[in-house]
């Protein structure tokens, strides 16, 4: 008995290998559709690394799910290897089978963890086949574990073994039949071929060497105007999408699909998803975009905006990477959303609300606003800061940015030059030649006029000498630091947050000796200094360093919300049930504190723009001017 | 039915740098609507960067007579629109030394008819309606069969959202032309504003008094302090009922 069991098996691995195969060359034919692009394939060699160490420190942030995964992937893949040994190659060998039933034993638990969270299913995780997974799971590793130990017991057991036999068998063909079938039907289990292939061929490969948060730039000449269909994403962009596990963490981080905007980014993963696989794959079971249907219809050779997905939710995204922070598949949201804006403004000229007015200011005036470049450092005036000719040099340059039109905004401008002088930093600006930095531009889908404003402004700027670049704005800094090289400025960028730190570390701040302790704040850490560019720890040094105490939000740090203002969605306004910048107040008001401490020019005009009681929103040079000596 | 819009560069108020003017997108949109073979016509002596805004809105190409910049424009662009039958242009420029008498003029040469400050068109029988914009929000209805020139309010239409692929794809079509000289531009200071004078010299607290407070029957006001709101509402309504001042 044992002898036709074992082959029995033999079958079913082969027979289970073959459907998997034939289904990855189904979805593989789907993942074609998409450009080309340039991979490595020594990622696939890269891909342990990628998944034992980049995806755990995801995982890692809710460890009872992680363990379950480990007992349960771990667990499953060892039954698949020690299979293909013992009965794919015919080995047969008792030893093989003990393994295999620990192994059986291991993946029986960790689908049993979790299928009890199932039971308690938090609303951001998706139903329909996912709900069911863990139960097929239990039965592939129950089939596994029973079938084992009858041929590690040997033909002893008569009619008995070979009633359990075949209910074993049975097992493994359903349970298996997740797997096997999974990645060519769009089933749960696609997540472990196309997760894999996914860390293998990533298109942003350069974040598991580093941090990378740039937008990558359009060839413009060679008529890139981002994507309009699914044959306009690269072909590993379209994997990427398979790779979802529909665990609902960027719906449950997404500032906008909290305010009700009609904007869910799993359920933009899946709307992709659906978009390249033409409908073929089980429905969508999750939350759907607030307000909208879950149902989508996809025209084939349709434009995505307009059949699969509406502009409102593309132009919801405040680009705060929270989701891309979250996701345990290492997806790129933030990519997908500006790639398909980008289609919506650079061809059909559609940007909605305060948008294309904010474009339009910058192709006439180069700055968001539509003022005039000349009264940027009006508020300077008598502050006797030196502007830069070109030719001349300096140790330090400010780009004082767009929040040097805004008069609130001028008190910390004021404030931080206070400090920079009275630390004897010497200091200098631009003046009238200075430009937007394209920010807005280019979160728009302009990116043409990023473009333009990005090589206009390297030009600009090689026309003097400093040794490094310093602004309060965490969004000049990022575009600065992160996204001019790609187009050949290489700069020393400094958020003044970083260079407060650094000048109170060296004591050169001089401060008031008789200090009074202050009453403690909190800090709202903006998206573009925290998640973008990991800057946590300066703004909370330079409080430390004047001996304020920070009584951080619950939402703080890596998981900080948006204050709603990035990538211009402060200007396209999609209308919510709340607005985010209310929600973020609701979250400083917790901690009882009454004062915030800001870092950016527009996390403060969104904070101070909350009507009614609100907290007081300081910036950080202010509160380090207050305590000069 | 041929048709021509007329465009031109305006000034940026802010930058002073070339940009699209508001009543010649209107024209442009607003022919786009209209069933004919567009043309869209610019003539003078800016260079392609300026026209930029206009391709970038819906313009697939622009025919430009190059003329030197101290000459009319009008003669070349007469000989140029023989044979349109609708021409249409912003009501007047956004810049420049512009004196909105382009469109009258241009009538006048083609012998067509004038449509001033136009906000819709329409066609009606066997003549071309047009709404007429008036001051303080009155509109008035023209009628004219073609040829016709019609100079475009800048609400007339929305032209589409500037794009970079439609910049990319328009093309700027130069033709050398010969323009007249230009009438020397004579500038004479701004006559001073008339001061305006207050019908009456008592404050405006005393008239307020003098309205309401009324001792005497000769004086209209009431003040009512007695019941409640709909009471209250009710002596309102009489009062302007009275006065015929609501019909309901
Ligand atoms: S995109 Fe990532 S975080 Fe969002 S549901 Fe999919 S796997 Fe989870
Ligand atoms: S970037 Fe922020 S706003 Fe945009 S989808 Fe992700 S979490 Fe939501």
């Amino acid at each position: 008995m044992s002898f036709s069991l074992a082959h029995a098996l033999t079958g079913l691995f082969w027979l289970g290998a073959l459907l998997l195969l034939g289904g990855l060359a189904r979805r593989a034919s789907l993942w074609q559709q998409g450009r080309s692009a340039s991979v490595s394939w020594l990622g696939l060699l890269a891909m342990p690394k990628r998944y034992f160490v980049d995806i755990h420190h995801v995982v890692a942030r809710e460890p009872a799910v992680a363990r379950a995964h480990v007992a349960a992937a771990g667990g499953g893949v060892a039954i698949l290897l020690l299979s293909a040994l013992n009965y794919g190659l015919m080995l047969y060998q008792g030893w093989l089978d003990v393994l295999l039933v620990l192994m059986a034993a291991v993946m029986l638990l960790g689908a049993r963890m979790m299928q009890a969270r199932r039971l308690q299913a938090p609303p951001r995780l998706s139903q329909g086949r996912w709900q069911v997974l863990p139960a097929r799971l239990r039965l592939f590793a129950l089939g596994s574990l029973l079938a084992a130990g009858l041929l590690f017991a040997g033909p002893q057991l008569g009619m008995a073994g070979q009633l359990i036999a075949v209910v074993a068998l049975l097992m493994l063909a359903l349970g298996g039949a997740e797997l096997a079938l999974g990645i060519g039907l769009g089933w749960p289990m696609k997540h472990a071929v196309a997760g894999l292939l996914h860390l293998a061929f990533h298109p942003r490969a350069e974040r598991f060497a580093g941090k990378s948060s740039d937008l990558k730039p359009l060839n413009l000449a060679a008529g890139e105007l981002g994507v309009a269909k699914v044959e306009d994403f690269a072909w590993n962009r379209l994997l990427s999408f398979d790779a979802c596990v529909q665990c609902g963490k960027c719906e449950a981080a997404c500032p906008a699909y909290a305010a009700g905007q009609p904007l869910n980014p799993k359920k933009l993963i899946q709307d992709m998803v659906a978009a390249q696989s033409r409908g073929s794959d089980p429905a969508y079971a999750g939350n759907p975009h607030p307000g909208r249907e879950a149902a989508v219809v996809v025209k084939p050779g349709e434009d995505i905006v307009g059949s699969v997905l509406a502009a409102e939710t593309l132009w919801s995204c405040t680009t705060c990477r929270a989701c891309v922070e979250n996701c345990p598949m290492l997806i790129e949201h933030v990519d997908t959303v500006v790639n398909l804006r980008r289609h919506l403004t650079l061809s059909r000229g559609e940007v909605p609300g305060k948008g294309s007015e904010a474009l339009a200011n910058l192709r006439n005036t180069d700055t968001v606003g539509g003022y005039p470049l000349a009264v940027r450092y009006h508020w300077a005036i008598d502050l006797d800061l030196p502007v830069l000719q070109p030719g001349e040099q300096t140790e330090w340059l400010l780009l004082a940015g767009e929040g040097a039109f805004d008069m609130r905004y001028q008190r910390a401008l004021r404030a931080l030059v206070k400090v920079l002088k009275a630390a004897g930093v010497k200091v200098a600006v631009l003046g009238e030649a200075e430009r937007d930095c394209g920010d807005v531009a280019r979160r728009l889908g302009d990116e043409a006029g990023f473009q333009r404003l990005a090589k206009a402004n390297i030009a600009t700027l090689a026309q003097y000498r400093f040794a490094h670049i310093v602004t309060p704005d965490p969004h000049v800094f990022h575009c600065l630091a992160n996204e001019y090289p790609a187009l050949g400025g290489q700069f020393d960028v400094w958020h003044h947050s970083k260079l407060l730190e650094h000048l109170l570390a060296r004591r050169a701040i001089p401060l008031k000796a008789d200090a009074t302790p202050l009453p403690p704040l909190t800090f709202h850490d903006p998206c573009y200094l925290g998640r973008y560019n990991d800057g946590f720890n300066a703004p909370r040094n330079v409080l430390k360093g004047i001996g304020i105490k920070v009584v951080d939000m619950q939402r703080s740090g890596r998981d900080a919300r948006c204050c709603g203002w990035g990538g211009g969605a402060a200007f396209t306004d999609i209308p919510g049930q709340r607005r985010i910048p209310d929600m973020r107040m609701d979250d400083i008001r917790e901690t009882g504190t009454g004062r915030v401490a800001v870092a950016c020019p527009n996390c403060t005009a969104m904070l101070e723009g909350v009507v009614g009681e609100r907290a007081d929103v300081i910036e950080l040079a202010e509160l380090v001017a207050e305590r000069l000596a | 039915m041929k048709i021509a819009v007329l465009v031109s560069p305006a000034v940026h108020p802010v930058s002073g740098r070339p940009c699209a003017g508001e009543a010649d997108l209107a024209a442009l949109a607003l022919a786009q609507r209209l069933p004919g073979e567009l043309q869209v016509w610019y003539a003078g002596a800016a260079d392609d960067a300026a026209l930029a805004d206009y391709l970038a809105r819906g313009a697939d190409n622009i025919h430009s007579l190059s003329l030197s910049p101290d000459s009319d424009v009008l003669a070349a662009l007469g000989s140029a629109l023989q044979g349109v039958d609708m021409v249409l242009c912003g009501a007047r420029s956004g810049g420049g030394d512009g004196s909105g008498l382009l469109p009258y003029q241009l009538a006048e040469q083609l012998g067509a008819a004038l449509l001033p400050d136009v906000l819709d068109l329409s066609k009606s029988d066997r003549q071309w309606q047009a709404v007429q914009a008036l001051p303080k929000g009155v509109r008035r209805t023209l009628k004219a069969g073609l040829p016709l020139v019609a100079s475009v309010n800048p609400r007339a239409a929305t032209a589409p959202g500037w794009s970079y692929a439609r910049l990319q794809q328009g093309k700027i079509k130069r033709k050398a032309a010969t323009g007249a000289a230009l009438a020397p531009v004579v500038l004479e200071p701004a006559r001073r504003a008339r001061a305006l004078v207050a019908a009456s010299k008592v404050s405006g607290h005393a008239r307020m008094q003098g309205a309401i407070a009324g001792g005497d029957a000769k004086q209209a006001g009431v003040v009512v302090k007695q019941g409640d709101s709909v009471e209250k509402a009710q002596v309102v309504l009489d009062y302007l009922r009275q006065h015929q001042l609501v019909d309901f």
